[in-house]
């Protein structure tokens, strides 16, 4: 069984009351079979954020499914969602979410500890010496047999270091659009990252 | 078997996961040291080992006793003393005098207390045992607002260890603290660490790198990494920081 399946995921959100106009679409449809350090990166507004929120079951998709461990997580009752998959917000902002099915009709998330740990822009700093031990952690986390999602808005050279370091993979969000890529180097190679990476790629080169 | 140990703590409030995983323990006579970014729980954390919050989930062994949501004052009466990260004196009165009103004996006997307690020879004795502890003798009538603000600090922990505690969980208490007077209260812990364990929670990782036999990083509401000050140190990316510079 997959460790992640994300199946047809698809997001839109409309302006307008009466007369729905789309305004952003985010499609999704990837899987991660084992326990591993994945890597997220995409331009701001490119719908990294949404894409965790609908992996954690904080908000809801337009159609289509996530699969944590093959549990449906948007059937998990709302209060357990986060002992499947959690969210580390970018800061330490609190969201309430509700589900229009009541808890008692949902089913429960069978585990104690996340699954799924999903860091969203942590504040890396060079300074403070942090970094080491945050990594080592998510080796920790992948060694125990968990998922963790690391998404990073690369502006400086040792976040791309961070990311080549750290991570086996990599899911490339740009305009709503989710791609996945085996490697750094396979992700280096797809255009639109090298778009995005710009500026950084040739500091490396030069 | 360890002095205090916290197996599994977690801690939610409503749909926020503030404490998501923390097992930590503490050995007699050892100084132990908290660090972590803002946010990560640190405080919290403080608060359910010392009864203030009730953990989730998860349980607290204090010399081989479970005080898993018992009230802090039990707790306290058993022998755990904390101090906060905001300062909790009673600006008025002086020294002496907050060091009396957290003695046990002053507790245990406050309503047989009926002449002034300044001229109770039990009293002075321990009050004046603290402050030689913390290096206050000397300043013990002057009111406590007077005092500068690293003997304000030295004075909160002698209010924590008025209480006679085996264990002393510091928050923060380098907090404010210029660069002499942390200089201060390195000495004050050094002298203090042969009489009691002790738990700090401390931003400044230089200054825990110096006191610390044990250092556990907390982030994200979990025990990130754990290990001695070399072993911490020895990692990639401390080298690669301002700290590995001066290690």
């Amino acid at each position: 069984m997959a460790m992640l399946q994300v199946n047809q995921l698809k997001k839109i959100y409309f302006k307008g009351r009466f007369n729905k106009t789309p305004t952003f679409e985010l499609n999704a449809d990837f899987s991660i079979q084992n326990p591993g350090i994945v890597g997220m990166m995409g331009p701001n507004g490119s719908g990294k954020t949404t894409l965790f929120e609908l992996i954690t079951g904080s908000n809801s998709p337009t159609s289509g499914q996530v699969l944590v461990q093959g549990r449906d997580i948007h059937k998990v009752r709302t209060d357990q969602r986060d002992r499947l998959a959690i969210h580390y917000h970018q800061s330490y902002q609190v969201r309430s979410f509700r589900s229009f099915v009541p808890n008692v009709l949902m089913q429960p998330a069978g585990s104690d500890y996340p699954m799924v740990h999903l860091f969203d822009e942590p504040q890396f700093n060079t300074q403070d010496g942090y970094i080491g031990f945050m990594l080592d952690f998510f080796r920790k986390l992948r060694d125990e047999g968990r998922l963790v999602f690391l998404c990073v808005h690369p502006n400086e050279r040792f976040h791309l270091e961070i990311l080549q370091e750290i991570c086996e993979q990599f899911i490339f969000v740009q305009k709503g659009a989710v791609t996945q890529h085996e490697s750094y180097e396979a992700v280096l190679e797809y255009a639109p990252a090298q778009d995005y990476l710009g500026q950084l790629l040739k500091e490396r080169a030069a | 078997m360890a002095l205090f140990e916290a197996r599994n703590i977690h801690k939610r409030f409503g749909s926020s996961v503030v404490l998501e995983d923390i097992s930590l323990s503490f050995e007699e006579g050892q100084v132990n040291g908290i660090m972590g970014p803002n946010g990560a729980g640190k405080t919290t954390c403080f608060h359910c080992l010392t009864g203030h919050y009730k953990p989730s989930r998860g349980s607290i062994v204090f010399d081989g006793t479970d005080i898993t949501g018992k009230p802090p004052q039990r707790i306290a009466r058993m022998g755990v003393s904390r101090s906060f990260q905001m300062m909790n004196l009673f600006d008025d009165a002086c020294v002496i005098e907050n060091i009396i009103l957290a003695l046990p004996e002053f507790r245990r006997r406050y309503a047989q207390v009926t002449s002034s307690v300044f001229n109770d020879k039990v009293l002075l004795t321990q009050a004046y045992e603290v402050l030689d502890q913390v290096g206050l003798l000397g300043q013990e009538w002057q009111p406590s607002l007077s005092l500068s603000y690293g003997n304000r600090r030295a004075l909160e922990i002698g209010v924590a260890l008025a209480a006679n505690p085996r264990i002393v969980f510091l928050d923060e208490p380098t907090s404010g603290l210029g660069v002499e007077a942390t200089r201060q209260l390195v000495k004050l812990i050094q002298k203090l660490r042969d009489r009691y364990t002790i738990v700090m929670i401390e931003h400044d990782m230089r200054f825990l790198f110096e006191l610390a036999d044990q250092i556990s990083v907390i982030h994200w509401g979990q025990v990130i990494a754990q290990g001695t000050p070399d072993e911490l140190q020895s990692n990639k990316w401390v080298q690669r920081s301002a700290l590995g510079a001066v290690a």
